[in-house]
Parts: C-alpha cells; sequence; structure tokens
C-alpha cells in the first residue's frame, strides 16, 4: 500500500515539474540562467513547508507510516523538487565558464529553497 | 499514442520508481538519526544524471527515454525540498553546524559527482563510438 501512495505522488510530483518547466521555459524562452527548475523548487520547498506547518506544526523526522506524509511529503514535493537537475544545470554553467551566473544560481537555489521552506512552515502554522 | 503523451508517463514511471528508491533509502537510513539517506540520493542522482546528460549527447535517444531516465528516474530520485527540510531540522535542534555541513557537503558534492558523471558520460560514449566505426570500417 504505502509502495502504491508513494508511486502515485513521485509520478504526479515529477509530471507536474515537467508541465511547470515547459510552461516557464515557453514564457521565458532565453532566461539570464536557467530559472525553470529554480522556481520549481522554490515553490516546491515553500510547497513542503507549508504542508508540515498545517497537517504537523512541526518537522517530521520519521512519519513514515503517515499515508499523508508518504504521498505528499515523500511522494509529490518529493518528486517535485529535484536536485539532481540542479547540480547539472550548475555544471552548465562551470562548463561555460560562467563564474557569476554560477555563484548566484547555486545560492539562490539553495538558500532560496531553505527559506521559502520556512516560510511556507511559519505560514502553515499561521492557518491553523 | 502521441509523443507528448508517451514522454508523460515515461516520466511517471521513472518518478514513481525513483521515489520508491528515495524511500528505501530513507528508511534504510534512518536509524542513523541524521538524514544520509538524502545526502546518498542527491550525490548519486547528480552523478547519474550528469553522465546521462553526456552520453545522450553522443547517441541521441528517442525524447521519452531521456525524460523517463532524466526527468523522471534521477529528478524523483533527488529531491531539493527534503533538503530544504533536513537543514532547517537541523539548525532548529540546535545543531548549526551539522546543518551547515549537510548543506556544503549535499551542494559541492552533488556538483562535483554531476562534473564527474558528465565527463564519464562524455569520454565513455565517443570512445565506444570510435571503436564501433572502427570495426565498421575494418
Amino acid at each position: 500500500m504505502n509502495l502504491i501512495l508513494l508511486a502515485l505522488g513521485g509520478s504526479i510530483g515529477a509530471i507536474s515539474r515537467y508541465l511547470l518547466g515547459l510552461a516557464i521555459m515557453k514564457r521565458f524562452p532565453s532566461p539570464p540562467f536557467p530559472i525553470a527548475m529554480l522556481i520549481v523548487n522554490l515553490l516546491g520547498a515553500g510547497g513542503l513547508g507549508g504542508f508540515f506547518g498545517i497537517y504537523y506544526k512541526s518537522i517530521p523526522l520519521a512519519a513514515y507510516e503517515d499515508p499523508l506524509y508518504l504521498t505528499i511529503g515523500i511522494g509529490f514535493f518529493g518528486a517535485f523538487t529535484t536536485f539532481s537537475t540542479f547540480s547539472v544545470e550548475a555544471v552548465q554553467l562551470y562548463n561555460k565558464k560562467k563564474w557569476a551566473k554560477l555563484g548566484t544560481y547555486v545560492f539562490v537555489s539553495i538558500v532560496g529553497s531553505i527559506i521559502c521552506f520556512l516560510i511556507g512552515f511559519k505560514l502553515g502554522k499561521l492557518i491553523v | 499514442m502521441t509523443e507528448h503523451w508517451k514522454t508523460l508517463i515515461a516520466i511517471g514511471v521513472g518518478s514513481a520508481i525513483g521515489t520508491i528508491g528515495r524511500y528505501s533509502l530513507n528508511l534504510l537510513t534512518l536509524e542513523t538519526g541524521y538524514p544520509f539517506g538524502t545526502i546518498i540520493e542527491n550525490l548519486f542522482g547528480s552523478l547519474l544524471l550528469g553522465f546521462l546528460t553526456a552520453w545522450f549527447l553522443v547517441y541521441v535517444p528517442k525524447e521519452w527515454l531521456k525524460a523517463g531516465l532524466g526527468v523522471g528516474l534521477c529528478g524523483g530520485f533527488t529531491t531539493m525540498s527534503t533538503l530544504a527540510a533536513d537543514a532547517t531540522f537541523l539548525f532548529q535542534t540546535y545543531k548549526p553546524f551539522e546543518a551547515v555541513m549537510y548543506v556544503i557537503g549535499s551542494v559541492l558534492g552533488g556538483i562535483l559527482l554531476a562534473l564527474v558523471g558528465y565527463f564519464a558520460g562524455s569520454f565513455l560514449a565517443k570512445k565506444i563510438k570510435e571503436r564501433n566505426k572502427e570495426v565498421n570500417s575494418a
């Protein structure tokens, strides 16, 4: 049962990431740096924060038996956001020797995701 | 079936497998009390996607295969939202050193391994292509 929930949340998460990425790239065909996955990751980190804030009021470490945690937390938001594309896009900026863009991209992705997670978390706790 | 639907299904299947893999590794490393699972997933996924990215430049695959493995499998296996949650949790539990090490290790390690994967994929794909050419012309 757990595996079905993970598969469901995970596949919807990745398909949403792909479609949103396409939409962003269509809207901004030649961005200064890879903003599509940056926006996706910031949104997803904020969303996971909101989910934790609303549903748990804390950051659950081991809610591995909770079906909602598996479907939404690990499944949907886990797969909606991605780290591997972040790394490869950083490598592509490195290969092109765009140092300033590389630094900005890495910093905004990582620090931005943590800040968005925190904002989502605090807002979620306020709502309920 | 149109190409677009094929691509979406491949992404869904790839990510389902990636997500279950991520969950399993998280469970296996749960008792360490430190998010080792997420670190391993993000590092290994970066290595694999780096490799595939370079490999597919030489051997251009069908769009659905590329999306299924890259966007789906690697994307679903790795995660940024859990990284943000783990880092925040470590900070909140008064382990700022662990939190900083976790973030820096993930980021530097992930980019470095993606780079290693990229060069390995590029090197191997070109080598194999050259050898096949020699075999064909001989």
